[in-house]
């Protein structure tokens, strides 16, 4: 045993040993220390990490914010602009209703019309101002003015009509929305084809149903197209493309909010894209009382038929409270002017007097009911006068 | 989304007037002036269901006789010009029948009907 003892080869292995236990502890802890250093960085990492995506998303999203805001405020100011030389051109166009320069107003009506459509389909995506107030309109009626804004609006063409009218807070929606799905119809194809539109009643409402002789969808178009149009909005506008492919997403945008459904996924008759805008009965009125087509005139001053006297009971009247002339002849020959003077030729002054002076007695005559019945009564006098003369 | 502010402004008509016109241009003066006279075609009972709300009121406004063309439009509201593009449409679909104003083909009778009147004269008067 003291051999052992005794041996220094021994002594040195415990040294050793107690050497190496030594080491390992060290190493250990030394290991723990790194690791647990690791872990903390590791988690300091992930916490710089995700303040870095809050903050870039914060700054996105306020960018975006003021983006729209911008855009808003423009869009506002072109809005306002685009609405108020549309009532300057329907004032122009009822005071030059005769002159050939009507047509050259009719244009430039249709090009203020795109253009303000430009801008409010802007203001959508940028959630502002959708326009002045509307009355509630029959639906045929919503369906001709999204007509109007398009630029090929001649090739679009409507083919059935409903007994409906949409309430006056959808109507510009509506028309936007429908405006925007012509747009495409009438880009995706070809210049000599006709754009579709059939309105139907639904058991949900109506459904307004535009057919294009278009190209059609692809299978990523469609689905590109169902994501815009359903839940996946698109949630800036820098995210639209370059150009700015807004159409969908604007849809999309007023459907939601106004509470309609519009869908693109079915293919036409004729081989394009049919798209379906189906109004739910909320959004339905009514057909809208009938009120004089068109341009606030110059002439307000005749009062609306509502305020008039009472019709004389028993005559037919139209739906402006006009007495109802009916044909007693075939062909009642009715001079088309005041009685004349037989005697001399008449200069182009005298015809222009004449046809004012005819004009002024029309306007008198429906500004006086009572009046009417005589001046039915005086003209199909002058009517038979005119058959002797002849 | 819309201010109570922008309920006060006005807003333009709905339907504007190139949409109603289909987008034509104007007829030639002398095919339809503001006194040539128009009526509803007789033979014509079944309106088709296409026609816009304006043309069928210019049917209903033409069905009682001869109408000059400024007197239609003043029953209408609608721009002259506007209302001439529709009656020449519904004049070249078939639904109208135009005729020129019977003023002028008056006027070529001045000499007949003196001469009548002299006849008349010389052996009654």
């Amino acid at each position: 045993m003291t051999e052992y003892i005794e041996n220094p080869a021994l002594w040195a292995l415990v040294v050793l040993l107690i050497i190496v236990i030594a080491v390992v502890v060290r190493q250990r802890k030394a290991a723990m220390a790194l690791r647990q250093e690791i872990t903390g960085l590791r988690e300091y990492y992930s916490d710089l990490e995700h303040h870095y995506t809050q903050s870039v998303a914060a700054a996105q999203e306020q960018a975006e914010e003021a983006t729209k805001t911008v855009l808003k405020s423009a869009m506002r100011t072109l809005q306002g602009l685009a609405a108020e030389q549309q009532l300057i051109l329907s004032r122009l166009q009822a005071k030059h209703g005769e002159s050939v320069i009507l047509q050259d107003l009719l244009e430039i009506d249709h090009t203020n019309s795109q253009f303000g459509r430009r801008a409010q389909s802007i203001a959508v995506l940028c959630d502002g101002w959708l326009g002045r107030h509307r009355d509630n309109a029959s639906v045929y009626d919503v369906v001709r003015s999204a007509q109007g804004r398009v630029r090929h609006f001649r090739r679009v063409e409507i083919l059935s009509q409903v007994d409906f009218g949409i309430s006056s807070r959808a109507v510009e929606p509506v028309a936007l929305a429908l405006a925007e799905l012509l747009d495409n119809a009438t880009s995706y194809s070809s210049p000599d084809t006709v754009v579709e539109i059939n309105i139907r009643t639904v058991p949900k409402g109506v459904a307004i149903v535009v057919d294009d002789a278009g190209v059609g969808m692809n299978d990523e178009e469609r689905a590109r197209a169902e994501r815009l149009l359903s839940t996946d909005r698109v949630k800036s506008v820098a995210g639209l493309g370059n150009p700015p492919q807004f159409g969908l997403a604007v849809i999309g945008v007023l459907s939601e909010r106004f509470g309609f459904e519009v869908s693109v996924d079915s293919t036409s008759p004729y081989g394009g894209v049919r798209a379906v805008v189906l109004l739910p009965h909320e959004l339905l009125t009514s057909m809208p009382e009938k009120k004089a087509p068109a341009a606030p005139m110059t002439r307000s001053s005749v009062p609306p038929p509502a305020n008039g006297p009472e019709p004389v009971p028993g005559s037919p009247t139209t739906s402006d409270g006009l007495p109802l002339r009916r044909r007693k002849r075939p062909m009642a020959i009715v001079p088309g002017s005041a009685p004349t003077p037989l005697a001399s030729a008449r200069s182009g002054a005298e015809t222009a007097a004449i046809m004012g002076a005819f004009q002024r007695g029309t306007r008198s005559g429906r500004a006086v009911r009572t009046d009417d019945a005589d001046q039915t009564s005086s003209t199909r006098g002058s009517s038979s006068e005119g058959h002797e003369y002849s | 989304m819309n201010g109570p502010e922008d309920f006060e402004l006005e807003a333009a008509e709905l339907v504007r007037s190139y949409v109603i016109t289909k987008g034509r241009r104007l007829p030639d003066e002398d095919q339809l002036s503001l006194i040539t006279l128009v009526t509803a075609a007789p033979e014509q009972v079944q309106r088709p269901l296409r026609l816009s709300p304006e043309e069928q009121r210019l049917l209903d406004v033409c069905s009682a006789g001869y109408l000059s063309v400024a007197e239609i439009a003043g029953h209408t509201r609608l721009p002259l010009g506007v209302v001439r593009i529709m009656l020449a449409g519904l004049t070249e679909a078939g639904y109208l029948l135009t005729r020129p104003p019977v003023a002028r083909a008056r006027l070529a009778d001045k000499e007949l009907l003196e001469e009548v009147l002299s006849g008349l004269r010389a052996k009654f008067g």
